[in-house]
């Protein structure tokens, strides 16, 4: 039978999964309520880097308020602008030490944005998904954004679908709030290019 | 709760957290067409898998020729561009067995695909619902038994009510189902994949 210690650490692993699946479907949320401050507030001061797209990459917590203040907020969503992203299919390690975990997840996007620029155009109506692979760390019994990386498979207009217009509405990296670095890994469909997961076969251990 | 209890309650929750986990990394090596690792999420006695109109495959020769000689073609983790394969999992109700060695899971699942008909690229809009069995192994859960019931495959051009099925999938010069499908009934038949759990206040 178990000691009380191990039943312990088990709960606190299964608790850790929940907070941290908890803290991806939050972020989500914000960010379909276009409040940036408040995604910024999910992040570790310590964070690595955010990257979505073809933005690219964005380092450190000054990084992170940049990409989602300066460049997403920059200015107020327009009259009908639209940004629904289903969060979905997690899949949660906690690294043996419970300090830090990673964390798959698709995204199905419902939009209706502008799609010549973050801000000017008319406004379309998209389908989009995209998967991520974040990274989390728990500072002072709380779970927090270590990374996020967004690595879009389309993006395309309700009428066309990602057959004809794999893409539209991403157009680079921005020249007002440039990046960091460019992106690291931008292949969406038709690519053939898939992000690879972060864990380990959970049979064959490959 | 003594001690004994409590354990019991730790394992119950692990286990929906690792079937959780195997039914979401077989879509994802599904969407990776990494279709050698999904042969290897099911168990060496697996039961059967069962996908839209492909028929009734039996055991773990079976679960090989669905996954690598039919869907896969035998093509090992190609990245072949044009093809796409994003299938969600939603919806998971996992519930297992009183001896804890086995557990049933229902999920529904919603597809973005594109793949070849012929000579021509098509991208297609899918539904479906999964019934699935799983078996605890050496302290891992597997699959025994996947069963993917199609409600409908239409293309993004006309939607399901215009096209509910794009054409029969039903055919494969070289690969043979041991048996037809046992519920290939796609929309509008309004048929109801059964559910493997009781309602849970009624108990009916």
């Amino acid at each position: 039978m178990a000691t009380l210690e191990e039943l312990q650490a088990r709960i606190t692993r299964l608790d850790d999964i929940k907070q941290v699946e908890k803290l991806q479907r939050i972020y989500g949320y914000y960010l379909d309520y276009f409040e940036y401050q408040k995604v910024v507030d999910l992040f570790s001061d310590n964070c690595e880097s955010v990257e979505v797209a073809d933005f690219g990459v964005y380092r450190g917590k000054a990084g992170v308020k940049r990409f989602y203040l300066d460049l997403l907020g920059g200015k107020p969503p327009r009259v009908g602008e639209l940004s629904i992203g289903m969060i979905m299919q997690g899949v949660v390690d906690i690294d043996p030490d419970g300090r830090t975990a990673k964390g798959r997840w698709y995204c199905m996007s419902i939009e209706a944005k502008p799609t010549i620029s973050l801000h000017e155009g008319e406004l379309r109506q998209l389908w989009g998904n995209g998967i991520y692979e974040n990274e989390y760390v728990k500072e002072n019994g709380k779970w927090l954004f270590k990374k996020v990386f967004y690595f879009l498979n389309f993006r395309t207009p309700y009428e066309d679908g990602w057959l004809k217009v794999p893409v539209i509405g991403q157009h680079g990296s921005s020249s007002e709030v440039p990046p960091d670095a460019p992106p690291t890994n931008y292949a969406p469909y038709p690519s053939g290019i898939h992000l690879q997961p972060h864990y380990k076969h959970p049979i064959t251990g490959k | 709760m003594n001690l004994e209890e409590l354990e019991k309650s730790v394992n119950l929750m692990e286990d929906i957290q690792e079937i959780e986990n195997l039914q979401r990394i077989y879509a994802y090596y599904f969407d990776l067409q990494m279709w050698e690792d999904i042969i290897d999420l099911f168990s060496d006695d697996a039961e059967s898998v069962e996908i839209v109109d492909h028929g009734l495959f039996l055991g773990k020769e079976g679960v090989k020729k669905m996954y690598w000689g039919w869907i896969g073609k035998g093509i090992r983790s190609a990245n072949q561009p044009w093809i796409q394969f994003i299938i969600t999992q939603i919806g998971g109700v996992v519930d297992i067995s009183p001896d804890g060695k086995t557990a049933w899971g229902r999920w529904q699942t919603w597809l973005c695909e594109a793949k070849p008909f012929g000579a021509f690229p098509k991208q297609e809009w899918l539904h479906g619902y999964y019934e699935n069995k799983y078996v605890k192994e050496n302290g891992k859960w597997l699959f025994s038994k996947l069963h993917w019931n199609n409600t409908f495959c239409s293309p993004f051009e006309d939607g399901w009510l215009k096209t509910p099925l794009m054409g029969l999938m039903n055919y494969h010069p070289t690969v043979k189902p041991d048996a037809p499908p046992t519920a290939f009934y796609p929309y509008p038949s309004g048929y109801h994949l059964p559910y493997h759990y009781n309602h849970p206040i009624t108990e009916k």
